[in-house]
């Protein structure tokens, strides 16, 4: 298995993506790795690759059943201009990370995937388990809402 | 987006084209991206792609979880080192057993190697010398050598001679008896440093009954006795005594062989 597909910085990323709390993350990391450390010292580590990040996706989802959910909002879109990359750097991680996060799910996991720029899109479809359409409309929609928002939070890009 | 001009599935690559060029394994996303690459909709898409992802790369990591990093083996899995292997209890009990096993049959190797014929009656002996105590002998006050014949003629015991090295000795008690195995062994207790000697019939081949001869003295040890031991005429002779090998050499006239 290529130690990229299983790089442990990105896993804690991706639970940081899919819950916007770093404590809740880092537990849920936690757990991913402790259950991973049991599995390995019995010899039971699963063969296929990316079974860390499909297993700290469920346990990501699990931990977040129990927050308050947000209401299911039509969410405004914009199509992407050119300033968006400007306007993305008045942005914290932990911003974007929050807004990932209360995107619906399978939509939350696709655009966590997507953002960590760790796997090719086959191995995006493997993980949230989504065909190619879906995923395609969902990181489309994403898009346009994510630039929606920037423009409602940050009208004018920065100058530089 | 808005690319008329692409395939329904091509326009679904493109939505999902990777952010880094690295991940453009696949043919058909290649194809796809490079349709699409002088689109102004996708230069947009492609470069608010990276800057997020630029941003997610920001993601600060707590102290407590990159503790985890430097045990990647977990997740790429364990993998075998000779250190792991040999730290693994049950290696490590089988190769404790096994060196247990191999210094017990080396040392059964090793004590094999000074066995002669007549060595396991030998080691008898030696028990019954440190277990005999003066009053279970018949009193005597002569020469070691003028006892064999009182073995010959009082029970008719052939060849039952002391050795010249020890038959000038002062013998003080002797006594003739027979061992589990019906074998007549005479014994004669000598002053000199309260040493005891045996008598005994010397091995034979099982098959043909020949005696198994073997060549000059040959020692034997036993619960802190030594025993000195010699074939002639069929008749074996031990010098015993408490102690160590070279406190019976001055008496033997021979070197071992």
């Amino acid at each position: 298995m290529p130690e990229r597909k299983q790089n442990l910085p990105q896993l804690y990323r991706f639970c940081f993506l899919m819950l916007g709390d770093s404590r809740k993350a880092h537990e849920v990391f936690h757990t991913t790795l402790r259950e991973a450390a049991v599995r390995a010292a019995q010899g039971e580590l699963p063969r296929e690759p990316l079974w860390l990040f499909r297993d700290a996706r469920w346990r990501s989802l699990e931990a977040s059943k129990t927050d308050l959910q947000p209401e299911p909002l039509e969410l405004d879109e914009h199509d992407v201009t050119p300033e968006a990359a400007l306007q993305t750097e008045q942005l914290e991680p932990t911003q974007l990370a929050i807004w990932i996060s209360n995107a619906p799910d399978p939509q939350r996991t696709a655009l966590a995937l997507f953002y960590l720029d760790e796997f090719d899109y086959c191995e995006i479809l493997d993980i949230a388990e989504l065909k190619l359409n879906v995923l395609s409309r969902y990181l489309s929609q994403g898009r346009r809402q994510l630039q929606a928002w920037l423009d409602a939070k940050h009208p004018e890009p920065r100058q530089i | 987006m808005k690319t008329f001009g692409l395939l329904r599935r091509q326009r679904a690559l493109l939505n999902c084209a990777p952010i880094s060029q690295d991940g453009l394994a696949d043919r058909s996303m290649r194809s796809a991206v490079y349709r699409a690459a002088a689109s102004a909709d996708f230069v947009n898409q492609q470069n608010f792609d990276r800057a997020i992802a630029e941003l997610v790369r920001r993601i600060p990591i707590p102290p407590e979880t990159a503790e985890w990093f430097s045990e990647k083996d977990l997740a790429v899995g364990s993998k075998w080192t000779w250190k792991k292997i040999v730290r693994n209890p049950a290696v490590l009990a089988i190769s404790i057993a096994v060196l247990v096993i191999a210094g017990v049959s080396v040392f059964q190797l090793l004590g094999r190697l000074h066995d002669f014929p007549g060595s396991t009656t030998a080691r008898k002996l030696l028990s019954v010398a440190a277990s005999t105590r003066p009053v279970m002998l018949d009193p005597v006050n002569t020469e070691a050598g003028t006892l064999s014949d009182l073995f010959f003629m009082k029970h008719g015991l052939e060849h039952y001679d002391v050795p010249v090295e020890f038959a000038d000795f002062q013998a003080i008690g002797c006594r003739v008896f027979e061992d589990e195995e019906s074998r007549r062994i005479a014994q004669i207790w000598l002053a000199e440093k309260r040493m005891q000697v045996f008598l005994f019939p010397a091995e034979r081949d099982t098959k043909t009954g020949a005696v198994l001869h073997f060549p000059g003295w040959r020692y034997v040890h036993q619960e802190g006795w030594v025993g000195a031991v010699r074939e002639h005429s069929g008749v074996c002779f031990m010098a015993a005594l408490r102690g160590r090998e070279k406190e019976l050499e001055p008496y033997l006239s021979k070197p071992k062989e």
